[in-house]
């Protein structure tokens, strides 16, 4: 072992030890409390095995053996072979406080943590001014204008690769893309400005709940869009609010099951290249997905014998009206509303997913992005409107020619070098007249989900990079448009979710 | 391309110093969890190439990660990490469907080895 890397997990076991002692002080004061209370004696079991596997890795001998000597003896307690008498959990604690003086003799002994926050106190802090975000967003719409006319001057200077004006649209498109970067950091805020109202909520929840939780909230340093951030507070109470009422069991329910009394609810963020993944953990009683199974195949969305996998389960779940039966509501661990909150998500671009464990816990995981995109996209006129694809979703453009179309098991499919797409007509998806189609229109093939579908259009206008903004969505419209953007005529366009199309 | 492998433990030392042993010998580090719950998310989005999982950990224990991530993928090849006197819970992983373990404290060898064995095997 290298000596900076030894430093290195001598300065993880200072911080880690310190806090799992002092967890174990606190566990400990309980139990003194209450003798018969067994939560208090795994959470030091678990504390004093974590120790003893850091101190052992280290060479910390006197510290691993002071601490197997008192894993022994709580073991014997654990296991009923001794009574935690008054006096024996005197003893214990005194043999903590042994412990966390061995592991500190030993901390210093091998060089003390390093001072790695020295640089820390050279920095005088940032100097910060306040803006309204509407101006962010009048800088954001200016920059989409830009964009755009970078674009008209890269077709002209297509024309001749070598001129000076050729060379002057590379720099400036460097430079936008720089500039582009700049604007939308400004627009990022921590995420601890929705997070740090959590724990008090989801306690106050749970006291008229009548359950008992412990919050845990980390990673709330990161940054994404403040518009985004906007739209994160509601759903996210919604699942808090789920997770509290119908995921976490009350404490003799619990006890029974033998888990801790209290329940644990876990709101986490960590950076995932451009997005950054917030996930609500609980640790109750997950969702039963026999019973969300059998309730779905009475309602004929769920065929006769197919199981139902995490992501099927959402799938259902996410169906709007099916949670807010009672029965289901009650029993499988989840609440009403969660279509809702789906949709909330995606209309910022935010993709969610559910894991769940029967009796032990349920995962939301939300994979949110930091920054509102600029997507190099695809412009399709239908009706008198336009309306703008990812291009990451697309294949290939097709001419859909009448003789290509065929009915399988009652819908139209276009054979597409012989393969059968489904098709999808989106002026009848938009609910635009549909009468006096042309017998030949454009099919745009998209692959989402790991399926592909011909989406028919009445025109393909070509690719723009466009700034995409979130939009205020109003009653009735469809869940798939996810977003705006405006062309360079100064006309609006509406985003679609392709994913959610297919 | 490099193995991807998921690391759980509850601890951030314990998960560094793993972390330290795989990345110096050229395998990735796909993900890390500090829960059993934890694990079975990050397998299903990770889907890594190896898993090395605690046996204790809060919310849920290493074994019934292991029985989840099993269920999920029977192909799944997962190492179990064992403090000493805990013989009894090693076999019970085996049997959930683990292929191998590790003693700690760790011997960087004995990992390397043990890992080469189950991306092997």
């Amino acid at each position: 072992m290298t000596d900076a890397r030894r430093a290195r997990y001598v300065a993880l076991f200072a911080s880690e030890a310190r806090s799992l002692l002092s967890g174990a002080r606190r566990a400990l004061a309980e139990w003194q409390d209450d003798p018969a209370e067994q939560d208090a004696a795994e959470e030091i079991f678990r504390a004093l095995h974590t120790i003893k596997g850091m101190a052992a890795s280290l060479d910390f001998a006197t510290t691993a053996e002071l601490v197997h000597a008192t894993e022994t003896t709580l073991s014997e307690v654990r296991r009923g072979d001794r009574v935690a008498t008054k006096s024996w959990l005197r003893d214990f604690e005194l043999a903590l406080d042994t412990i966390a003086l061995a592991s500190e003799a030993a901390i210093s002994e091998a060089g003390g943590e390093r001072a790695a926050d020295a640089q820390d106190t050279a920095n005088k802090g940032p100097r910060i001014v306040r803006v309204d975000l509407d101006r962010l967003d009048a800088l954001l719409s200016d920059l989409g204008g830009l964009v755009l006319a970078r674009q008209e001057l890269e077709r002209h200077a297509e024309l001749d690769t070598f001129s000076p004006i050729s060379r002057a649209a590379l720099q400036m498109a460097r430079r936008l893309d720089t500039l582009q970067a700049r604007i939308l950091d400004v627009r990022l805020a921590p995420l601890s400005e929705v997070l740090e109202r959590i724990p008090p909520i989801v306690r106050d929840l749970a006291r008229q709940l009548g359950k008992d939780v412990v919050v845990e909230v980390s990673g709330d340093a990161l940054e994404v869009d403040r518009a985004i951030l906007d739209q994160l507070a509601d759903p996210l109470l919604h699942l808090l609010r789920n997770a509290v009422d119908h995921g976490i069991e009350s404490p003799e329910t619990r006890r029974a099951a033998g888990k801790r009394a209290n329940g644990k609810i876990a709101v986490t963020a960590r950076q995932d290249g451009d997005a950054v993944i917030l996930q609500i953990t609980d640790d109750g009683r997950g969702v039963d997905r026999d019973i969300v199974a059998a309730r779905a195949r009475a309602m004929g969305i769920l065929e006769e014998g197919a199981r139902l996998s995490d992501d099927g389960l959402l799938a259902v779940l996410e169906r709007p009206g099916f949670s807010t039966a009672g029965e289901i509501t009650a029993v499988s661990g989840r609440g009403v509303g969660l279509d809702v909150v789906v949709a909330r998500m995606r209309e910022v671009g935010a993709a969610i997913s559910l894991t769940t464990i029967l009796g032990r816990g349920t995962v939301f995981s939300i994979r949110l992005p930091t920054r509102l995109g600029i997507v190099r996209a695809l412009v399709t006129g239908i009706g008198e409107e336009r309306y703008v694809m990812p291009l990451t979703h697309v294949i290939e453009l097709v001419a859909c020619e009448p003789e290509l179309v065929q009915q399988q098991d009652g819908r139209a499919v276009l054979s597409v070098r012989g393969e059968s797409l489904p098709i999808v007509d989106l002026r009848r998806l938009l609910q635009y007249r549909a009468d006096d189609l042309p017998a030949r229109r454009p099919a745009v093939v998209v692959e989402a989900n790991g399926q592909r579908v011909a989406l028919l259009a009445d025109a393909v206008l070509g690719q723009v990079d466009a700034v995409v903004q979130p939009i205020e969505r109003p009653a009735g419209m469809a869940r798939w448009l996810t977003g705006a953007t405006v062309l360079d005529d100064g006309r609006p366009a509406l985003l679609m979710d392709l994913a959610s199309v297919v | 391309m490099a193995h991807r492998i998921l690391i759980c433990d509850d601890a951030i030392f314990m998960r560094t110093m793993i972390a330290d042993i795989l990345t110096g010998a050229g395998y990735e580090i796909a993900g890390e969890a500090e829960s059993g719950l934890q694990a079975v998310e990050r397998y299903k989005t990770i889907k890594p190439d190896l898993v090395t999982m605690d046996i204790v950990m809060p919310d849920m224990g290493g074994i019934d990660a292991v029985k989840a991530i099993v269920a999920i993928d029977p192909a799944a090849k997962i190492l179990m990490c064992s403090a000493m006197g805990q013989q009894s819970l090693v076999v019970e992983a085996i049997q959930a469907g683990a292929k191998d373990f590790v003693v700690k404290p760790f011997q960087p060898a004995r990992v390397l080895e043990a890992v080469q064995r189950v991306l092997g095997g």
